[in-house]
């Protein structure tokens, strides 16, 4: 069991290659996976406005819409080409129109509506859009509406504006507030290049491993000694140090990582086993490894809501250690899940690491040279 | 001509011959945008849970619950207390919860403006933008029907009415995307992020094939490919063109699925797309090529590609524009080859935008394949001066 210990960690720290991908290629990943996101940016979108009525109401409303939250006025156009083309070369992200007539609808008391262009190429860009148009709108809304009441129905302002509107809707998101998309998308980020760099180190190493005729019960141990000293300090360091170090929230307790880190890395540790006894060669292994990458990006239920992916792509998913990890750790770390809440996915996680322990031990039996 | 034309010949028979090959050219770049394509066949996710705590329990807040329980984005069920459903919503039992406070038909009744109060799972911003929405749009109709019913009993008619409940409506237009689907434009930005890092590696992995010493000795089979094809650049293009041409024939079969069967809407130049899909893969298959050349080891190469490679996906500005990324991520954005020919299929497909604006990116793939070549020939030129220094034949 020391020798296979001594021959991995050989392995791992004489071999070149191995050694740029479980260390090196972790370290470059950790800062250019997240640097497209680093500043949390975008909590402003710049719209364009296209006031054709250029009365004080329209100017009215769109100072409003510039001291919104999510949205700024970034030019005052003349005309709808020029606001189409300012979305085309996505120099804004919406447009909002305030028609000719705008001033003298709404003084003769009719509806005077307005129109508001989003840019609906990038999901999370059309809800800021949307919300930093409407809330203003809204708001004028009810307050011309409570004045129209009180002068045609001869209402106090207190009951005019209860009718105007009569319940207030409050939205509170949770555990990302200011909905930020480093937030959104490291703590996956974070757990699948682990996975990725670990399943292909490690399977690297067994690919050149030269068999032994030692029980395969006792080099499996010492292989997976080998892989919890090193990971014992590469996990902590990737999943705790680096997102704090980026800024994230940190809302989980460290017991209960250590409780889904251990099965994650003898799960991973031990599929790796597997894949390189499947696939034998270094040059299938290392594209075929870099290929999964972004499906399992997908199939990890973070990003595209796991409610919408077919059962039978989710039931493969769920053989691959980091689709149970990526939820549970971004449960843990952004949103303080507690120990019943991870259960089914500590459960989960010891069942693929006890099922890939079985096939790497069917698998390095049937290589095991002969004795004598 | 005749030399590089040998020497795609062979490569050819070598591909074929070579299940490796077969399996990192076609196979494998085929599966993965199926497997992409069935995780988001589905459509726009429906029936997320949602929690609702209904703390008033009057016939107010029950028709509340109804309206919700209706919404198609919602499959809801009741939750006790507010801790009761933020445990669901931690879990992922939950993807929001609405909270109807005690009291809640009374202050309704009294006009003290009753507050109703949204949660929702903004660390999973996807799945709770989408029941945010649903819940919003059923809690607003609620109180539009109240207010309907509160006016009226203040002896109002119907038409009078409407003018008052939304003396400014916003007329709504989602540009490029009328239907809503972020389908579309994933399905459309999987294929440049799976054929760059395919295409790549392959050529890592062909050239490695022929410039490293064969296990049985002797010279590399590139030496002698050089001298059949009348030189390392015509031996160079006759390796490459074959992996251009297959991977163009992936775009293409890719490509028919998306327009042709799912029906993504293809609004803008198909000549556009095809003279950008030529430059992405050949670029693509220069980083693989000049990979292999600066590392002259598989293993380093390739791991070289996928560091460059493998982050592409999130400077590729899908979900989340380029234009609002710190300048550095920017820059190194700007050097990949998938960004420019992802914003170009966007643009020429999904978003209709005028041709002269998609000349930028054209320029672009341009650039970026002319200035791999320049290196790739660089460094060729220096490893035969090397070899011929050296004395090699």
């Amino acid at each position: 069991m020391i020798r296979a210990f001594r021959a991995e960690m050989a392995g791992i720290f004489r071999d070149r290659q191995v050694l740029m991908i479980v260390v090196l290629a972790l370290a470059i990943y950790g800062l250019i996976y997240p640097a497209p996101y680093r500043p949390e940016l975008l909590r402003v979108v710049p719209v364009v406005a296209v006031d054709l009525d250029g009365g004080e109401s329209a100017r009215d409303l769109l100072r409003r819409i510039d001291a919104s939250e999510s949205v700024t006025l970034t030019a005052r156009l003349t005309d709808m080409a020029a606001a189409e083309r300012a979305v085309q070369s996505r120099d804004a992200y919406g447009i909002v129109l305030i028609p000719q007539g705008f001033e003298r609808d709404l003084l003769s008391g009719r509806p005077s509506p307005i129109a508001v262009y989003g840019d609906a190429s990038y999901f999370l860009v059309y809800q800021k859009v949307l919300s930093g148009m409407a809330i203003p709108v809204r708001q004028m809304g009810a307050t011309i509406a409570a004045g129209r009441l009180m002068a045609g129905q001869q209402l106090d302002a207190e009951t005019a504006t209860a009718l105007a509107s009569p319940a207030q809707l409050v939205e509170v998101p949770l555990f990302n507030p200011s909905g930020g998309y480093a937030t959104y998308v490291l703590p996956a980020a974070f757990v699948l290049i682990l996975h990725q760099t670990m399943a292909m180190g490690l399977a690297l190493v067994a690919v050149r491993r030269r068999p032994s005729p030692a029980p395969v019960a006792r080099q499996l141990a010492g292989r997976v000694l080998a892989w919890l000293v090193i990971y014992a300090a590469l996990l902590p360091l990737f999943l705790v140090a680096l997102p704090r170090a980026y800024g994230l929230p940190w809302l989980g307790d460290l017991r209960l990582l250590a409780a889904l880190g251990l099965p994650f890395v003898l799960a991973t540790g031990l599929m790796a086993q597997l894949i390189a006894a499947l696939l034998k060669r270094t040059e299938v292994i290392q594209p075929v490894l870099l290929a999964m990458g972004l499906p399992l990006f997908f199939l990890s239920g973070f990003s595209w809501p796991i409610e919408a992916i077919p059962p039978a792509l989710q039931a493969i998913a769920a053989a691959i250690p980091a689709v149970p990890m990526i939820d549970a750790y971004t449960r843990l770390a952004s949103m303080g899940a507690t120990g019943p809440e991870l259960a089914t996915a500590i459960r989960h996680l010891w069942i693929l690491a006890a099922l890939f322990g079985l096939g790497a031990a069917l698998a390095a039996r049937s290589a095991r040279p002969s004795q004598g | 001509m005749r030399g590089i034309a040998h020497v795609a010949r062979r490569e050819l028979s070598l591909i074929a011959g070579h299940p490796a090959l077969i399996w990192l050219t076609l196979i494998l770049p085929l599966l993965l945008l199926a497997v992409l394509a069935a995780v988001f066949l589905r459509g726009i996710p429906t029936d997320l849970p949602f929690a609702v705590v209904d703390l008033d329990r009057t016939e107010t807040s029950r028709s509340l619950s109804r309206m919700l329980e209706a919404t198609p984005e919602l499959t809801t069920h009741p939750a006790l207390s507010l801790s009761e459903a933020s445990d669901d919503i931690r879990a992922g039992r939950a993807r929001g919860a609405v909270l109807i406070a005690q009291g809640f038909e009374r202050d309704l009744l009294d006009r003290r403006r009753p507050e109703i109060v949204l949660f929702y799972d903004n660390q999973h911003m996807t799945a709770g933008a989408i029941a945010a929405r649903g819940a919003r749009g059923a809690i607003n109709s609620f109180i539009g029907g109240a207010q309907m019913g509160m006016l009226r009993g203040q002896g109002m008619d119907t038409t009078g009415v409407a003018a008052l409940v939304q003396p400014v409506p916003m007329q709504i237009h989602p540009l490029f995307n009328p239907a809503f689907s972020y389908i579309d434009f994933l399905l459309s930005a999987v294929v440049p992020a799976v054929v760059q890092i395919m295409a790549a590696a392959a050529v890592t992995y062909a050239l490695a094939l022929d410039f490293a010493r064969p296990a049985t000795g002797g010279a590399p089979p590139m030496l002698a490919l050089s001298r059949q094809a009348g030189g390392v650049l015509p031996a160079m293009l006759g390796k490459l063109i074959p992996y251009t041409l297959i991977f163009l024939v992936v775009i293409g079969l890719a490509d028919l699925v998306l327009f042709g069967v799912l029906e993504v809407p293809l609004r803008g130049s198909v000549a556009l797309l095809l003279i950008g899909a030529v430059l992405f893969v050949i670029a693509a298959a220069l980083i693989g090529g000049l990979a292999y050349l600066l590392m002259r080891d598989f293993g380093l190469a390739i791991s070289g590609v996928a560091m460059m490679l493998a982050p592409a996906f999130g400077y590729m500005g899908i979900g989340f524009p380029r234009e609002a990324m710190p300048a550095l991520a920017r820059w190194w954005s700007d050097l990949l080859p998938g960004t420019w020919y992802l914003q170009l299929r966007i643009d020429q497909t999904l978003r209709a935008t005028p041709r002269d604006l998609s000349l930028t990116p054209l320029l672009a793939l341009l650039a970026i394949t002319a200035g791999l070549a320049v290196l790739v020939l660089v460094r060729l030129a220096l490893m035969q001066r090397r070899a011929l220094d050296g004395g090699a034949p």
